[in-house]
C-alpha cells in the first residue's frame, strides 16, 4: 500500500512539474480589450516568436484609463494586424495572436518572451519587485519596445519607472547609424507617426511632445536594451492599418520600424 | 626433466626436422604394422570368449602400439637439426645497465644479480663451447673486455634509457664480420621507446639470430602507482578547458582515494580525487584550462603515496601549445530565432572565437554580422571551396537543404572531409529531417542517423548528461566532475527539440533530451569525419539555460564556448607539422612531418618546405624538408635535440614565390626520467623478442639450461647433425609401461 502511496505521489510530482515547465499559452483578456477583434484560428500555435504585450500597473496614473489601466491600449487589434505584417514580410515564426505578459500576477512569465512591448508608459507605475525583475530580465537578455507616449508630463512619469530600473544607466538618443535602424529595412530617414487623434485634430503630435525621439538604453556591450518610441504612435499605425483615412506612409514606417526593433532584438 | 626423459633439449625438437636413417622405404615401415595389427586383430578374433570385447580391444591396442614402436626403431629415426659448430662461433652476451637495472628487489641490485649469473654460470658454461663477446648496453650497446680477469665486476647501472631495438640493431649489423651464432640478452626488459620495431625483428629473423632472453626483475611491484600514459590535446585556444586521460597502473592500493593533479612550474592547475580500483590499470578523465597563449608545459599525474616503491613514476610531462589564432566560424541561418542571438551573445567576450553570421530575414533578405569588411559573404553563402575553406568552423541552423546548391552541398561536406573543419548542424523547423536533409548528401556526414519523420517539437524537455558527456570538456562547466554533473541535473529544460535516430558508428552521443514520460533521444552528439569532425545539436532551445538563470550565470556561453572550440581547435592550417612524439624521453632523435596545402586544401607536391628551430640555448638551426614519395603532399625530416630543454620549430612553405602557410610545433628533450617508468620487469617484451627471433626466454633460475639450447641455431657457421632418438630413455619407459600395463590387466581380469 505504502509503495502504491509512494508511486502516485512520484507520478503527481512529475505531472506537476511539467505543468509548471510549460510555457504560458494564449489567453484572453476579454473584460479588458480596448479594440476587440475576432481569436485567430492559430492563436495556440507554439511559434518562436510571438508578439508579447506587457501588462503593467498604472497605479497612481490609473485615472488616464480607468481601472484597467493603460496597458492594452489598441489591444488586442494593433497587436494581431502587426502580426500579420511580421509574418508576411519577415522568415519570423509566428502566430497570429498575441501573448500578455502579466507583470502583475505571473511576473517570471517574462523570462519565456526576449521581446517585450509596453504602451502608454507614460502611465506606467511599476513597483519595486517589478523595477528588479525587468532589471533582471533585460540583463539577461531581453528587450524591452516602449511606444505612445508624448511630453514632458508623460517622459517624467515613464523615467520615474525606468530609471529605480537602471538607475545607473542613461537614456541616449539613437543614432542613424545603430543597427537597430537597419537590420531589415534602412530607416534614416524617420517621421513622427501620429496616433488616430491626429485626423481629427490635425496634429501629429500630443501634448507638448512636437519633436519624436528614438531612444535607447545600451548594456554594458552597446546593445539596444530598451527602445523608446517616443512623442509617436506606431500602436496606432499597427492598429488603424485597415482604416483608408490614416495614412499609409505611418504605416509603413511603423510596420518596418516595429520589424527592425524585432529582428534587432533576435540578433544582437 | 625433459632432458632426461628425451635426451635432448626441447630447442632441438622444435627446431629440428624428423627423418628416419635406416634407408628402408617408409611404405614398408606402414604394411608392417598393418599386417602386425592385423595378425593381432585375427588372433583375437580366435581366442574369442576368453575376454570381453572391450577388453580384447584394449589387449589389441596395446599389442599393436609395442610393435609399432619397435618396427619405428628398426627404421633408426632420429632429429635432424642445424647446431653451432663448436669454438667456432660467436655468441654475443648483452647486459642491460640502464638505471631500473640497479633497482634492489631482493636485497640486491638487478645488475647484480645479472653478474653473478654470468660470472658464475653462464659465461664459464658458454665458453667452453663458443667465443663470447659480452656487451653492456643502455642507449646503445658498448662491448666490454673480458681479457684480464674473465669476469664480469663492477658495471654501473647508470644509463638513462634501455633501447633494446637500438642495441641489438648495432650486433646484428657486426654479423657480417663475424660469425654470430646466437645472442643472449640480461634485462628487465624496461625499453624506453614503446618496444622493438619491427625491422631489427625482421633483419634478426632474416639473418636466422636467436634472441635468447634472461629476466630480472618481478612482474610488477608490490606496492606502487605509475602513470601509463597520458593522452592530452597537443594544440589548445587560448584559455580553452582541455581534457587529458590518464592511464594509470597501481598495486597494493587497491579502494585509496588519491589525489590526481595537473600542475604547471609547480603551481596546481587542476586537481581530483579518484580511487584507486580493484583492477591493476585504470583510465581517469582530468579537465584543465590550457592558459594564454604560449607552450605550456604540464606535470600530470597522481600525487606520491606513504609506501610506495617508487615515487618517480607518479607523473609524466605534456606540451600543449596554445595558439593565439582567433578562429573563425561561419554560421548560416535561415529564419530569425532566440538560439541565433544568444549564441552570438554566448561568443561575443571569447577571445578565440571569431562568429561570422548570414541570416535570412526575410525571403530575399540576408543580415551579416561579424564580417571583417562590407565585402565578406556579401553575395551570401560560399559557392568556391577557396572561399568557405577561409573559415575554420561552419554551424548551419534552420536552412533548408535545397537552400544550398548540389555544388555548395558538396563544398560543405569537403570542409569537413578535405579541409578539416568542424561542421555543426542546429536543429530547426527548416533543419535535419524537417529541413529535407534526409535525402541530402549532408545526411552522411552527421553523426545521428536521420529518420525521415518531421519531429520537431516545441515542447519542453530534460536534458541530461551520458557517460560520454561527463567526462568531455564540452560539458563541462563545473570545474569538478561531480559538481559539474549534479549542476546539469538543475539545468533548466530547452523548450524545443528534434527527435533523431541512432549514433552512427563511431559517433559519441554527449547528452540525451526527453519530454516527462518519453524515451531519451540523442541531443548532442559528435563524429570524426574525413580529415574533420561533424556535430550535430538537436535543439534550438538552448537560450532559456541565459534567459531562466541569473544574469551572471556564464553556464551557457561556457557551453557554447566549449563546443565551438572543440569544432576548431584542430581544424588545420594549409601547413601542419607534428611530430610522434612532443616530449622526448632521454632521447634525441625529432622526426618532422609537415602536410602541405594550397587554398583549396588540396596536397602540394612541389613546394620548398624549411623549418627553423630554436635551442634552449637561443640558437637555431634551420633544416629542409624533403617530400614523402608515398604520400602526396607530406614532407619529412629529422632533426638531433642534443640538450635537454624546450624547442620551437617553425615551419614555412612556398611554392615557386606563394607563400603557403606557415605552423609552429613545439617539443622538448626530458634527461633521467625514462628509466623511472616501467621498472619492474617487461616479461612480455622479452618472450615476445624471443618467440619472435626462434629464442628463449629463461628467468635467472632456470637459465643454466640456455648454454645447451643455445648451440641450437641456424646463424653463424653450423653444422647439420643426426641426432638419434632410438635410445631415449622415453622410448624404453614406453615399451616398459605398455608391456607391464598389459600384463597387469591381464592378472586382474585373471587371464594371466
Amino acid at each position: 500500500m505504502r509503495f502504491r502511496i509512494a508511486i502516485l505521489a512520484v507520478l503527481l510530482c512529475c505531472g506537476f512539474s511539467a505543468l509548471l515547465a510549460f510555457q504560458a499559452r494564449f489567453k484572453e483578456y476579454t473584460g479588458e480589450e480596448d479594440n476587440p477583434t475576432a481569436v485567430p484560428g492559430d492563436a495556440f500555435e507554439q511559434t518562436e516568436w510571438t508578439f508579447a504585450r506587457l501588462r503593467y500597473p498604472s497605479g497612481r496614473y490609473a485615472g488616464y484609463s480607468g481601472e484597467r489601466g493603460s496597458w492594452p491600449t489598441d489591444f488586442p487589434k494593433a497587436d494581431r494586424q502587426f502580426l500579420q505584417g511580421v509574418r508576411r514580410l519577415t522568415r519570423i515564426h509566428t502566430r497570429s495572436s498575441e501573448q500578455v505578459i502579466d507583470l502583475i500576477n505571473d511576473p517570471d512569465e517574462i523570462f519565456n518572451w526576449p521581446w517585450v512591448y509596453a504602451v502608454e508608459v507614460g502611465h506606467w507605475d511599476l513597483t519595486d519587485a517589478q523595477c528588479k525583475l525587468l532589471r533582471e530580465y533585460l540583463l539577461r537578455g531581453g528587450f524591452l519596445m516602449v511606444d505612445d507616449f508624448h511630453g514632458t508630463f508623460e517622459w517624467d512619469v515613464f523615467t520615474q519607472s525606468m530609471s529605480r530600473i537602471f538607475p545607473d544607466r542613461t537614456i541616449v538618443e539613437l543614432p542613424n547609424a545603430d543597427p537597430i535602424f537597419h537590420t531589415v529595412y534602412d530607416l534614416d530617414q524617420r517621421v513622427q507617426v501620429p496616433g488616430l487623434q491626429y485626423l481629427y485634430s490635425g496634429r501629429l503630435y500630443e501634448k507638448d511632445g512636437t519633436i519624436p525621439h528614438w531612444r535607447a538604453i545600451y548594456d554594458d556591450d552597446g546593445r539596444v536594451m530598451v527602445a523608446m518610441c517616443f512623442n509617436q504612435d506606431d500602436g496606432d499605425a499597427w492598429e488603424h492599418a485597415d482604416n483608408p483615412q490614416y495614412e499609409a506612409k505611418y504605416t509603413s514606417q511603423a510596420y518596418r520600424l516595429g520589424i527592425n526593433y524585432i529582428v534587432y532584438s533576435m540578433t544582437h | 626433466m625433459f632432458e632426461l626423459l628425451f635426451k635432448y633439449p626441447l630447442a632441438v625438437f622444435s627446431k629440428g626436422k624428423f627423418v628416419l636413417l635406416s634407408g628402408w622405404p617408409v611404405w614398408l615401415l606402414i604394411l608392417l604394422i598393418v599386417l602386425a595389427a592385423g595378425g593381432l586383430f585375427w588372433n583375437m578374433r580366435q581366442r574369442h570368449g576368453i575376454l570381453s570385447k572391450t577388453r580384447s580391444t584394449i589387449v589389441w591396442l596395446a599389442q599393436t602400439a609395442l610393435i609399432a614402436l619397435l618396427l619405428l626403431m628398426l627404421w633408426h629415426p632420429a632429429i635432424s637439426v642445424a647446431r653451432l659448430r663448436p669454438q667456432e662461433n660467436v655468441v654475443a652476451v648483452l647486459v642491460d645497465h640502464s638505471r631500473s637495472m640497479g633497482i634492489a628487489d631482493d636485497g640486491k641490485p638487478r645488475l647484480q644479480n645479472a653478474e653473478d649469473l654470468l660470472d658464475n654460470q653462464l659465461l664459464p658454461d658458454l665458453s667452453k663451447r663458443f667465443q663470447v663477446r659480452l656487451y653492456e648496453f643502455g642507449r646503445d650497446a658498448v662491448r666490454i673486455d673480458l681479457s684480464n680477469t674473465g669476469q664480469v665486476r663492477g658495471l654501473a647501472a647508470d644509463d638513462n634509457a634501455t633501447r633494446i631495438g637500438d642495441s641489438l640493431k648495432h650486433i646484428a649489423s657486426e654479423a657480417g664480420t663475424m660469425p654470430l651464432g646466437a645472442i643472449v640478452v640480461l634485462s628487465d626488459g624496461g625499453d624506453n621507446t614503446g618496444g622493438i620495431d619491427r625491422e631489427t625483428i625482421e633483419q634478426l629473423r632474416q639473418l636466422r639470430i636467436p634472441v635468447h632472453t634472461i629476466g630480472f626483475g618481478p612482474d610488477h611491484f608490490a606496492k606502487d602507482i605509475e602513470i601509463v600514459d597520458v593522452d592530452s590535446p597537443a594544440r589548445a585556444l587560448a584559455q580553452s578547458r582541455v581534457s587529458a586521460r590518464v592511464a594509470i597502473r597501481q598495486h597494493g592500493f587497491a579502494g585509496q582515494k588519491v589525489k590526481l593533479m595537473v600542475r604547471e612550474n609547480d603551481h596546481p592547475v587542476a586537481e581530483q580525487e579518484i580511487l584507486l580500483k580493484p583492477d591493476a590499470e585504470q583510465s581517469e578523465t582530468i579537465v584543465f584550462n590550457a592558459g594564454p597563449p604560449g607552450a605550456h608545459s604540464f606535470q600530470i599525474g597522481v600525487t606520491p603515496v606513504a609506501g610506495e616503491e617508487n615515487a618517480q613514476n607518479n607523473s609524466v610531462v605534456r606540451l600543449v601549445n596554445v595558439t593565439p589564432k582567433k578562429m573563425r566560424i561561419l554560421y548560416m541561418e535561415g529564419e530569425p530565432r532566440w538560439e541565433y542571438k544568444f549564441i552570438r551573445r554566448a561568443l561575443e567576450d571569447d577571445p578565440s572565437i571569431e562568429l561570422v553570421t548570414i541570416l535570412r530575414t526575410t525571403q530575399n533578405k540576408i543580415y551579416r554580422q561579424g564580417t571583417a569588411d562590407a565585402h565578406e559573404l556579401e553575395a551570401g553563402f560560399p559557392t568556391k571551396a577557396e572561399e568557405l575553406f577561409k573559415y575554420d568552423g561552419l554551424i548551419i541552423g534552420s536552412v533548408e537543404a535545397s537552400y544550398f546548391s548540389n555544388e555548395q552541398q558538396a563544398i560543405i561536406r569537403d570542409f569537413a572531409d578535405r579541409r578539416g573543419g568542424g561542421v555543426l548542424f542546429l536543429a530547426g523547423r527548416f533543419a535535419l529531417s524537417e529541413g529535407g536533409y534526409t535525402k541530402s548528401p549532408l545526411a552522411e556526414m552527421m553523426p545521428l542517423r536521420l529518420t525521415g519523420e518531421k519531429n520537431w517539437s516545441r515542447d519542453f524537455a530534460t536534458v541530461s548528461l551520458t557517460d560520454a558527456g561527463r567526462e568531455s570538456v564540452i560539458c563541462r562547466i563545473e570545474e569538478e566532475r561531480d559538481q559539474n554533473i549534479a549542476r546539469w541535473q538543475k539545468m533548466p529544460q530547452v523548450a524545443n527539440y528534434d527527435v533523431l535516430g541512432a549514433p552512427k558508428p563511431g559517433a559519441v552521443v554527449l547528452m540525451n533530451v526527453a519530454e516527462a514520460g518519453h524515451r531519451p533521444t540523442p541531443l548532442l552528439a559528435t563524429q570524426n569525419y574525413g580529415h574533420g569532425r561533424v556535430g550535430i545539436f538537436a535543439t534550438a532551445g538552448s537560450w532559456r539555460w541565459k534567459m531562466l538563470q541569473d544574469h551572471t550565470d556564464r553556464t551557457h556561453s561556457m557551453f557554447w564556448s566549449q563546443l565551438l572550440r572543440w569544432l576548431v581547435t584542430e581544424t588545420p592550417g594549409p601547413v601542419l607539422s607534428s611530430t610522434p612524439h612532443q616530449v622526448l624521453s632521454d632521447d634525441t632523435h625529432v622526426p618532422l612531418r609537415v602536410s602541405v596545402r594550397d587554398k583549396d586544401f588540396q596536397t602540394v607536391s612541389g613546394a620548398t618546405v624549411q623549418t627553423t628551430i630554436s635551442r634552449p640555448d637561443g640558437g637555431s638551426d634551420t633544416i629542409e624538408l624533403r617530400p614523402d614519395p608515398l604520400e602526396p603532399g607530406m614532407y619529412t625530416g629529422e632533426y638531433t635535440a642534443d640538450k635537454p630543454g624546450t624547442y620551437v620549430a617553425e615551419t614555412s612553405a612556398r611554392q615557386d614565390k606563394t607563400d603557403l602557410g606557415r605552423d609552429a610545433l613545439t617539443f622538448r628533450r626530458e634527461d633521467g626520467v625514462a628509466e623511472n617508468f616501467g621498472a619492474a620487469q617487461n616479461r612480455d617484451l622479452l618472450e615476445k623478442l624471443s618467440s619472435d627471433t626462434g629464442g628463449s626466454y629463461y628467468t635467472p633460475s632456470n637459465a643454466r639450461k640456455l648454454s645447451g639450447e643455445v648451440a641450437v641455431s641456424e646463424a653463424g657457421i653450423t653444422a647439420h647433425d643426426n641426432l638419434d632418438i632410438w635410445d631415449m630413455p622415453i622410448v624404453f619407459l614406453l615399451v616398459i609401461l605398455i608391456r607391464g600395463g598389459e600384463w597387469l590387466l591381464r592378472r586382474k581380469w585373471g587371464v594371466v
